[in-house]
């Protein structure tokens, strides 16, 4: 309990002292302070700005938020019709509720947003299946929703902006340092975080947030280590158009290969989002193909056996779509599984990126608190990541929350320690979970095939079991 | 099977025929009055009891009676599935020849061979040698039968082709025809194809004489084994490509060891035999 006084009267303070500061002459700690700054404007930090500002405890403090890309395309954005990013997201409708609890829902297009009732899981070796129907859990009629990540970020920028003034957004700026500060006379700020930007601006910060990714500057400058380790895969990332005639009902699916699972998401209209996760070396293979040859490799992907697939990434270069064909016509797969058929691709969407597991030790110190992927990275196989990190905006907005109401110094371990204690564990199971998911679906040892198919039989069978996972994957 | 269990269950008691007719053949169930139709010509589909019933009868009926080439045949593939074939069919796909040959589907009868061509090529090479084989044991290619009990169409193909280049594995190992050769040839198939039949029928080696026996244990079950596991798939020679090469060339390719040659072992020893009983006479 360093300070009892309401944290209000303490900004006022701290205003009238940054006020006084700015006739004094000393340029060294010309620090300006702040109640809280995040670092980076990606969906974690914006949903952390928005819900600051939404939040009626919490709207009194000042609040800076640094980004270095440029935000002015995002808040503009109006892509065309019919077109999709491909950098898309998974929305629990746990994450969903809370983002409509924060004002940002209605802000987003919904047009462009997607939602699902159902979900196809299998064993890419022994064809073993898993299916989700939201309707197994009572009073839900969704399993997520699909979403841009633009259309989200974009919607946290108007959300913000509505809100009126009162966060600092500092974009197009780069972080150059951060340090402690120093002891003045009349303020000592040195176990203040003070960020120093590009534009040669310095932050103090009572509270520094690190929602600046999985190579955190934040992290580093908290000294806390992040262990885990990289799967060696590559998720390989596009938008799909899809035949029309087979559209039914909107449905996610994924296919467990050895070389890493494959999911269509589902998109509005004749859309679909694709994450594959694979070798490098099929990654860049995928890359390098025409689109025709693309979309017959997506579609291989969910129909043909696993050797097929390895023997075309290794030796087919040309007539990739002939192959397919061919092994289309002899293999049996189950037509009520599969995913509508890829007619194309759309153009510029084909992108990979390395897959890593990673988990700091902590995601707090004295006046540092971590969000998001600066915290944790995960396998995408769950679609988890995003959620992941509203869950840790809601846990550390009600720490804050309940920090100001009880005049604490929302910097102080002491206050942040609720934020760490109810995501931690949590997000660390999540990470374990997906990591042995992966690992269990790996290997091609007839004794784990026969071992993980019957488990995934069963699982299917035993209702409640299912929808208790159902549960935690839904974030309630 | 598993997908019915996925249906409405409701749906199931009431209208199972039409409900079946939705499913893929491979995966429909059906009783011996309801025998869906084939998915190629010839196809028998068959309930697992039925399978069972087939491999087990027949395999006991080639026991004591080899001739019985149909049973085997049938025996064959009764036990191939689950998992056999399929893994010979994974094993052409990983190789560009198998590939090919699953492509295009060759078949081998008297048709598709210039058996005349064959007469004229060089000793020593594999057509040649082929056909010299098929002339001592008075066959043709046109003997073998076709497959029926596989449902898969392509896992059909695979047990038809390995049926139709039995006879080259011959020519290719110089291993003869009686039932000592073939019990030999079948445990390098066995290690080197897995299929059931072929080591099911390596419990032949009990209905051979002593001699034989002693003769397969010390010297023959070991080269088979040793390489029918470290050759190359023989399932993935194009053979109608390899007509000209020569026998040892693509033994060698393949990594395959000529065995000790039967015919020779067998002739001395009934040589000694007959020399013995002169020499008992004489006595």
């Amino acid at each position: 309990m360093q300070s009892i006084r309401p944290l209000r009267s303490s900004i006022t303070t701290l205003r009238l002292v940054r006020r006084s500061r700015t006739y004094a002459t000393t340029s060294r700690s010309d620090a300006d302070l702040y109640d809280v700054v995040i670092v980076g404007g990606g969906p974690a930090g914006l949903s952390l700005a928005s819900s600051l500002r939404s939040s009626s405890v919490t709207n009194g403090l000042r609040v800076a938020l640094i980004e270095s890309l440029d935000l002015e395309p995002t808040r503009k954005w109006n892509p065309a019709p019919g077109t999709y990013s491909n950098r898309v997201s998974s929305l629990t409708p746990g994450s969903a509720g809370f983002l409509q609890d924060i004002g940002v829902w209605e802000h987003v297009k919904r047009d462009r947003v997607q939602a699902y009732k159902g979900m196809k899981v299998w064993d890419g070796v022994s064809g073993s299946r898993i299916t989700f129907d939201a309707d197994l859990q009572d009073g839900a009629s969704t399993i997520a929703y699909m979403c841009e990540n633009n259309n989200l970020t974009s919607s946290l920028l108007s959300r913000i902006s509505q809100l009126g003034e009162g966060i600092d957004i500092l974009d197009k700026t780069r972080v150059e340092k951060i340090s402690y500060g120093e002891d003045t006379g009349e303020l000592d700020l040195r176990s203040w975080p003070v960020v120093t930007v590009s534009s040669g601006k310095q932050l103090a910060a009572r509270l520094l947030v690190g929602a600046d990714g999985a190579n955190s500057p934040v992290r580093t400058f908290a000294d806390i280590e992040s262990r885990g380790w990289d799967y060696g895969r590559h998720g390989v990332v596009a938008t799909l158009n899809l035949s029309e005639e087979q559209l039914g009902e909107k449905t996610a699916f994924q296919r467990f290969l050895p070389t890493g699972p494959v999911a269509m998401l589902p998109l509005p209209g004749p859309h679909a989002s694709l994450v594959w996760s694979t070798t490098p070396e099929n990654a860049v293979a995928l890359k390098s193909m025409s689109p025709t040859d693309f979309a017959a490799m997506v579609n291989a992907a969910f129909r043909l056996s696993h050797v097929d697939l390895d023997y075309i990434f290794a030796n087919v270069k040309t007539g990739i779509a002939n192959e397919v064909a061919w092994r289309e016509k002899n293999t049996a797969f189950d037509p009520w599984r599969v995913p509508a058929t890829v007619t194309g691709v759309q153009e510029k969407t084909v992108a990979s990126f390395p897959l890593k597991m990673r988990h700091a030790d902590s995601y707090i110190s004295e006046r540092v608190a971590l969000i998001g992927d600066a915290a944790h990275t995960v396998h995408p196989l769950a679609g988890q990541g995003l959620n992941q990190g509203i869950g840790d905006v809601r846990s550390l907005i009600k720490a804050l929350e309940y920090a100001v109401q009880h005049g604490q110094d929302i910097g102080s371990v002491l206050s942040l320690e609720p934020y760490y204690s109810e995501q931690y564990l949590k997000n660390h199971v999540m990470l374990g979970v997906v990591d042995k998911l992966h690992k269990l679906y790996a290997t091609t040892s007839a004794p784990v095939v026969v071992a993980r198919s019957l488990g995934l039989d069963l699982v299917d069978k035993l209702g409640p079991l299912k929808k208790f996972f159902m549960a935690q994957a839904a974030g309630r | 099977m598993a997908i019915l269990t996925h249906l409405p269950r409701q749906l199931l008691p009431t209208t199972p025929g039409r409900l079946f007719l939705l499913l893929p053949a491979t995966t429909r169930a059906f009783s011996a009055l309801s025998r869906p139709p084939p998915n190629y010509p010839g196809h028998v589909p068959l309930t697992t009891p039925e399978r069972v019933l087939l491999g087990a009868g027949s395999a006991l009926v080639c026991f004591f009676n080899p001739r019985r080439a149909d049973l085997i045949a049938a025996c064959g593939e009764a036990t191939a599935v689950p998992y056999f074939i399929y893994r010979l069919r994974d094993a052409m796909l990983r190789d560009a020849t198998g590939r090919r040959i699953l492509r295009e589907r060759p078949r081998i009868t008297s048709k598709s061979l210039d058996l005349a061509q064959l007469r004229r090529l060089r000793d020593g090479s594999v057509g040649r040698e082929y056909v010299r084989w098929l002339d001592r044991e008075r066959v043709s290619p046109d003997t073998r039968s076709a497959v029926r009990y596989i449902d898969d169409p392509e896992c059909a193909y695979v047990m038809q082709r390995y049926r139709e280049c039995h006879d080259f594995y011959h020519a290719l190992t110089g291993l003869p025809v009686v039932r000592e050769g073939e019990v030999a040839l079948k445990a390098f198939e066995f290690a080197n194809t897995l299929i059931p039949m072929t080591g099911l029928s390596m419990f032949s080696v009990l209905t051979l004489k002593p001699r034989e026996r002693r003769r397969m244990w010390a010297t023959y079950f070991p080269w088979a084994v040793r390489n029918g596991l470290g050759a190359k798939e023989v399932i993935n020679v194009y053979w109608e490509e390899e007509l000209e090469t020569d026998v040892d060339t693509l033994r060698s390719r393949l990594g395959i060891e000529m065995p000790p040659d039967m015919r020779s072992i067998r002739k001395a020893e009934k040589e000694r035999q007959r020399r013995e009983k002169e020499m008992m006479k004489g006595v």
